[in-house]
């Protein structure tokens, strides 16, 4: 019972940044119906940034989410103004090829600027943890955790209540419709790309103190950024904060009571099998 | 005037053009001998057999997966696993390969080919992570990350003579030729087919063409089916001829974009498209890797060596070809969608509707 509250609370802990993962993914889809494959790319220049902040100017990991938004956020939007919208009424696949082509470019060059050596972030909590009752929190991942759930709240609010917000779900629901009651959606497009990729960068942050740095860290957050779109249903953001929480304590628990080395092919294996049985995931409208 | 009615077999000169080279490169290794030449060659071979092979149902079936590495990888492993560890010979291990592989195609096939556009190409890619994973968890079979290093490969007799020991390039290069050959024989035949036609019409509109009767994913799985057992073929052949394979080699994820950029470069569903892909990555990614292209912009000038700028491309342009992978990508997606074939055609087209406007005024 102890392994499996331990390794419940640990996945729902990692969970919280998946969602953040995840929730970028599922709004740049919901705007422009594109399917982000650099997403986990995104993911590993928010590590990068973090470490480069930490090591050169002493920002604390978590305290660099101030500076690691903004930053993702305008490129992210240049990346939709300069690349991104020539292909917006292309082809699926041609679009998928594309972003999985920008993803090799963002990898490819930090691994040229900063070689392929793993690099970690060493605070003094990285390794901290506390005890409640049988169970062992770790700090940075309870942090992190904290901070993911004070930004989705954030992010709730300026999609429920702002103007801009309503704006980028109207078109997300229709982009014509939108367009046709006076919505900017060119800007929303721009936004939501910044924002998705503002939000993948920041969950790249929280979990640099727990994680390796290095190009190539970003390939497999990229798939498991699906998996959880897919289960919560392609463009709900709702959907995608409790898919990531559900496949952090998944691929937790499938570690601890499979093997480690093949959580994620667990992962996998669920994924098709959503695909398969309820493509229109836990909390969406289907569109396959 | 009436349209001249196009002559819908064959023409002569490409029938003649194709024979003459086929001979000229089988003809090859009698005046060649580098190594270094063949071996350019071969894996010229190997990317054309993946680009064509993915062609079938990538190219003409639109259906883009983008998880071949699946096939690759098990065709590697079946055959290096058979042999390493059970001393079966590889001629004999390709049909139990081959056979996986289409079996594998077929299972794959029925369950995500009712997945439609994005949602496809996500889980063909599960699918060949899916396999990834397994061949660097199941240690006993495949020696987990490590990889598998070939010791031999056992020479081949037929009725007491020994054909070939396997210990130069060439025996590669004639296989690797052999069956780019009956790839793009294939190729031809399968344009022509009713399969060819029907993979078409459901690339153009799956709803039409189901509403005409194609059966779906009956046709995607036959199309799949061929495109895996060429895909396995060359990873066998690759596996063999490098000698060494490991999960990320064989079966990782630039092995599918590899095989899909192939086809796309060129120009998907013709069938001279994935030929010049291949030719021209090949000969990309060994300009980079030999630092030819960095000595070309120093020769021309436009870079100076001793300068940091020069240094900086020396020591890593050598190490970037996926980068320029993706920049080729990029680039191929914005501005030459139907790749380079394609962007000659529409040119080709444009020059002559210019000249028939011209021709009216």
């Amino acid at each position: 019972m102890t392994i499996f509250l331990q390794s419940l609370l640990s996945g729902v802990l990692i969970g919280g940044a998946y969602a953040l993962i995840g929730v970028g993914l599922t709004i740049i889809f919901g705007v422009m119906r594109i399917i982000n494959f650099a997403h986990g790319d995104l993911v590993m220049l928010g590590m990068y940034a973090s470490y480069f902040l930490f090591t050169l100017g002493n920002v604390d990991p978590f305290v660099s989410i101030v500076f690691v938004f903004p930053l993702l956020f305008l490129f992210g939007a240049i990346l939709q103004k300069t690349v991104i919208n020539k292909v917006l009424n292309a082809l699926p696949q041609n679009q998928i090829l594309l972003t999985i082509g920008i993803g090799l470019i963002l990898s490819n060059t930090m691994m040229l600027l900063f070689t392929s050596d793993y690099r970690i972030i060493s605070t003094s909590y990285s390794s901290g943890s506390f005890r409640l009752g049988e169970i062992s929190v770790s700090t940075p991942l309870l942090l992190s955790f904290v901070i993911t759930a004070a930004v989705t709240a954030i992010l709730y609010w300026f999609l429920l209540k702002t103007d801009t917000g309503q704006a980028i779900r109207a078109t997300a629901q229709d982009r014509d419709a939108a367009q046709l009651m006076g919505v900017n959606v060119k800007r929303m497009s721009v936004l939501a790309t910044g924002i998705g990729a503002g939000l993948a960068a920041v969950a790249g942050s929280l979990i640099s103190p727990t994680y390796y740095i290095f190009p190539q860290v970003g390939q497999p957050f990229t798939l498991k950024a699906f998996v959880i779109v897919v289960l919560g249903g392609m463009g709900s953001v709702m959907g995608a904060t409790v898919g990531g929480v559900l496949i952090g304590a998944t691929e937790s628990l499938a570690g601890a009571y499979i093997s480690s080395g093949l959580k994620d092919l667990v992962v996998y294996v669920l994924f098709l099998l959503i695909l398969l049985f309820k493509p229109a995931g836990l909390f969406g409208k289907s569109r396959v | 005037m009436p349209p001249t009615p196009r002559n819908r077999g064959l023409a002569v000169l490409p029938i003649v053009l194709g024979i003459a080279g086929v001979v000229a490169l089988a003809i090859l290794p009698k005046f060649v001998e580098s190594p270094y030449a063949l071996q350019m060659m071969v894996l010229f071979f190997l990317a054309v057999i993946q680009g064509e092979a993915w062609n079938l149902i990538g190219g003409y079936g639109g259906q883009y997966s983008v998880g071949h590495a699946a096939y690759f990888g098990i065709g590697a492993y079946t055959v290096i696993v058979l042999l390493q560890s059970r001393g079966i010979a590889p001629w004999w291990g390709l049909f139990p390969a081959l056979l996986l592989a289409v079996l594998v195609a077929a299972i794959v096939g029925s369950i995500t080919f009712r997945l439609r556009g994005p949602y496809f190409v996500l889980a063909s890619i599960a699918v060949a992570e899916i396999f990834r994973l397994a061949a660097l968890n199941w240690k006993q079979l495949t020696n987990g990350a490590e990889g598998i290093l070939l010791s031999g490969i056992p020479p081949l007799v037929i009725a007491g003579v020994q054909i070939t020991d396997f210990s130069s390039k060439v025996p590669f290069y004639y296989m690797g030729l052999a069956l780019a050959v009956v790839t793009v024989l294939v190729t031809i035949w399968f344009q022509g087919s009713k399969l060819g036609y029907y993979l078409q019409a459901i690339r153009e509109d799956q709803d039409a063409a189901n509403s005409l009767g194609i059966p779906l994913t009956f046709y995607k799985n036959v199309a799949l089916m061929i495109s895996a057992f060429f895909t396995a073929f060359a990873g066998a052949l690759y596996g063999l001829y490098v000698g060494f394979i490991d999960p990320q080699t064989a079966v990782g994820l630039d092995i599918s974009v590899q095989i899909v950029l192939t086809a796309i470069i060129g120009g998907i569903g013709t069938i001279l498209g994935p030929v010049i892909g291949a030719a021209l990555l090949v000969a990309l990614s060994e300009a980079l890797r030999s630092n030819a292209l960095t000595d070309l912009l120093v020769g021309i000038g436009i870079v100076n060596p001793a300068s940091t700028i020069g240094q900086f491309l020396r020591d890593n342009l050598s190490h970037a070809h996926m980068l320029i992978y993706g920049v080729l990508v990029a680039l191929t997606i914005l501005y030459m969608p139907d790749g380079v074939l394609g962007g000659i055609k529409n040119q080709i087209r444009k020059r002559r509707a210019r000249a028939a406007a011209g021709g009216a005024a």
